[in-house]
């Protein structure tokens, strides 16, 4: 495969971010709302106590912070992206063009994710240290590995909205798929609540399905609390799904787009 | 050899007629009644290398399903189609380098950014040399004026330049078929002008297979030699555009303005049943004929001669008036 086209559409989806500050502006304070929420809702939670199962008050709020700091990096709208296409009939033009779809789609959100890393992360991540108390990574051992699990969170949600997505072909509106694929991912993820707290045959389930990957494990992996041996299963986890997913995407678009209908004109 | 064969394709659709009302919405949640619609019927023409060919039909005539098959984004019900050596929508990867697409009812181009990293983008998509792409640019700048609209973001464009630059963006690769999909749709008559030469030249000078769908059919009679007609889903005609004016021109008219109102005995122009008269009001009357029954000059000189006329205006039934009859029809009668 030839690569050239889609790091110009990684850079495409860059320019596009930037046409719009406003956007931009609003994100980071959105994100800080959202860290100062779940701030104040785990204090109420912690009157009193030391710790709740494995998490002091002080590493919840690390656990919390850095989930929602990680989520303005590997967060995308490929799956809106894809109804739009399809609901709008973009998806005529783009599909006379000599790229996979789905890798244009990925690219697009890699560029997104590496525009966001530098405008997004660090801003937001500096915003909230200056207000909450966050520990930094156990060692830098554990910070190397969690950067590299972030790209696992990127490409399992990246993959995951692309099959979301392609539904669009079937069911045309997917708007409530979207959102109920929305809620689904904050849960399981961990990003609201660490896994380790779900009722434990719910927790176990959790331990296997791709989503822990996108927000549990690379927090985990922060602090520390994965080493070892559950830091190599936790990575061929990540490989694993990821090439199921993106597989699993490839062959549902192949089989959709024989069915494609184009909306309008 | 033919650049593009089409044979016998078809394309089906299944649509749900939905109920009316508030109960008929309720029952729409339990039971959809599905009806299948042929947008495109047994359609059957070939398109030689070189060729600029225009394709024509009435909204809804199935033209763009035709092109959507032609460009792969839809696969046929049935039949097939093979374009440049490859089969649309099995090929799609290596069949869309060969192709240039413009869909003149939305853009091509990313909206947000400038037109000029679109054209990056595309550069990079289809691998074009840094030399060849200058080069391309200067070309249709000369006909386009394209420079001054590059550093725009597209959606800034009025609809004119936006379609200036998505036909470049449609060419930019030296493809060797372009469709085009409506490309006047919407413009004024300089624009279109500039379109229309724009296409022209670079079907002359760039060996471009060109098939385009339009409703303006003067967009037809200055570009094709060539047309197509479709009407829900039936191909109606394929062939030149003098063949279409031999083959349906059966009717002239000429209206002519007398110099002082009466009736009018038209028995004394002696032309029995050929020629059809009607007055239209004290001062003007009609004369419907067939041009090739009668020579328009003899009924000229007969009118002039054996009326008192002030004025004579001899009307061709037009390419459009054409079209209008077979839409209506909805058949070709031999003639």
């Amino acid at each position: 495969m030839n690569v050239t086209p889609y790091i110009a559409f990684a850079r495409i989806a860059f320019l596009k971010i930037l046409a719009y500050r406003l956007r931009y502006y609003t994100g980071i304070v959105t994100y800080m709302v959202n860290v100062s929420v779940y701030y104040f809702i785990w204090k109420a939670l912690y009157r009193g106590k030391e710790s709740l199962g494995e998490f002091t008050f002080e590493e919840m709020i690390t656990y919390v912070s850095v989930g929602f700091i990680i989520r303005t990096f590997y967060f995308n709208n490929i799956d809106r992206e894809i109804a739009n296409d399809i609901l709008l009939g973009h998806i005529a033009a783009k599909m006379t063009r000599p790229v996979n779809y789905q890798w244009m789609n990925i690219a697009q959100a890699a560029g997104e994710s590496f525009f966001r890393l530098f405008m997004f992360t660090v801003p937001t991540a500096l915003a909230i240290l200056v207000v909450f108390p966050l520990r930094a990574p156990a060692s830098p051992y554990s910070a190397l590995a969690f950067l590299a699990a972030l790209l696992f969170s990127f490409m399992v949600f990246a993959a995951l909205n692309f099959l979301v997505g392609t539904c669009a072909v079937y069911l045309h509106s997917i708007l409530g798929l979207i959102r109920a694929k929305y809620f689904l991912v904050e849960i399981l993820s961990g990003l609201l609540i660490p896994i380790s707290f779900f009722p434990d045959a719910l927790a176990e389930i959790s331990r296997w399905l791709p989503f822990q990957l996108i927000s549990f494990t690379p927090l985990m992996i922060y602090m520390g609390k994965f080493q070892g041996e559950q830091l190599v299963t936790s990575f061929l986890l990540g490989l694993g799904w990821t090439l199921v997913l993106v597989g699993l995407g490839h062959w549902f678009w192949r089989k959709a787009a024989t069915k494609l209908t184009v909306q309008g004109g | 050899m033919a650049l593009i064969e089409v044979s016998k394709v078809s394309k089906r659709f299944k649509t749900y007629d939905r109920k009316e009302g508030v109960w008929g919405g309720i029952q729409n949640l339990f039971r959809r009644n599905p009806r299948e619609v042929r947008a495109v019927d047994d359609v059957s023409f070939t398109v030689d290398a070189g060729e600029m060919v225009g394709y024509i039909g009435a909204n809804g005539a199935g033209k763009s399903t035709t092109i959507k098959m032609l460009t792969g984004i839809l696969v046929p019900s049935s039949g097939s189609i093979r374009a440049n050596g490859y089969v649309p929508y099995r090929d799609r990867h290596q069949y869309t380098r060969g192709i240039g697409v413009v869909f003149g009812q939305r853009t091509q181009l990313w909206w947000d950014i400038a037109v000029v990293e679109s054209f990056q983008l595309l550069k990079r998509i289809y691998d074009v040399s840094d030399r060849d792409f200058e080069e391309q640019l200067e070309i249709f700048d000369a006909v386009l004026n394209l420079k001054p609209l590059l550093y725009t973001p597209v959606r800034k464009l009025s609809l004119g330049e936006r379609m200036r630059c998505d036909l470049a963006a449609a060419f930019l690769h030296r493809p060797r078929i372009v469709f085009l999909d409506e490309p006047t749709i919407g413009l004024d008559v300089v624009a279109k002008e500039n379109i229309r030469q724009f296409l022209k030249r670079i079907n002359a000078e760039l060996q471009v297979t060109v098939v385009l769908t339009t409703h303006d059919l003067s967009d037809i009679e200055e570009l094709c030699r060539r047309v197509l007609i479709i009407d829900r889903g039936h191909l109606l005609f394929d062939g030149s555009l003098e063949g279409l004016r031999e083959r349906f021109e059966c009717k002239s008219q000429i209206v002519f303005e007398l110099r002082e109102p009466g009736q009018v005995d038209f028995g004394r122009l002696g032309f029995n049943s050929s020629v059809e008269f009607q007055q239209l009001d004290a001062l003007r009357c009609q004369a419907v004929f067939d041009k090739k029954q009668v020579a328009s000059a003899e009924l000229i000189k007969s009118i002039v001669n054996s009326l008192a006329v002030r004025d004579v205006t001899l009307d061709d039934t037009t390419i459009e008036e054409i079209v209008r009859e077979i839409y209506s029809r909805g058949e070709v009668v031999p003639s």
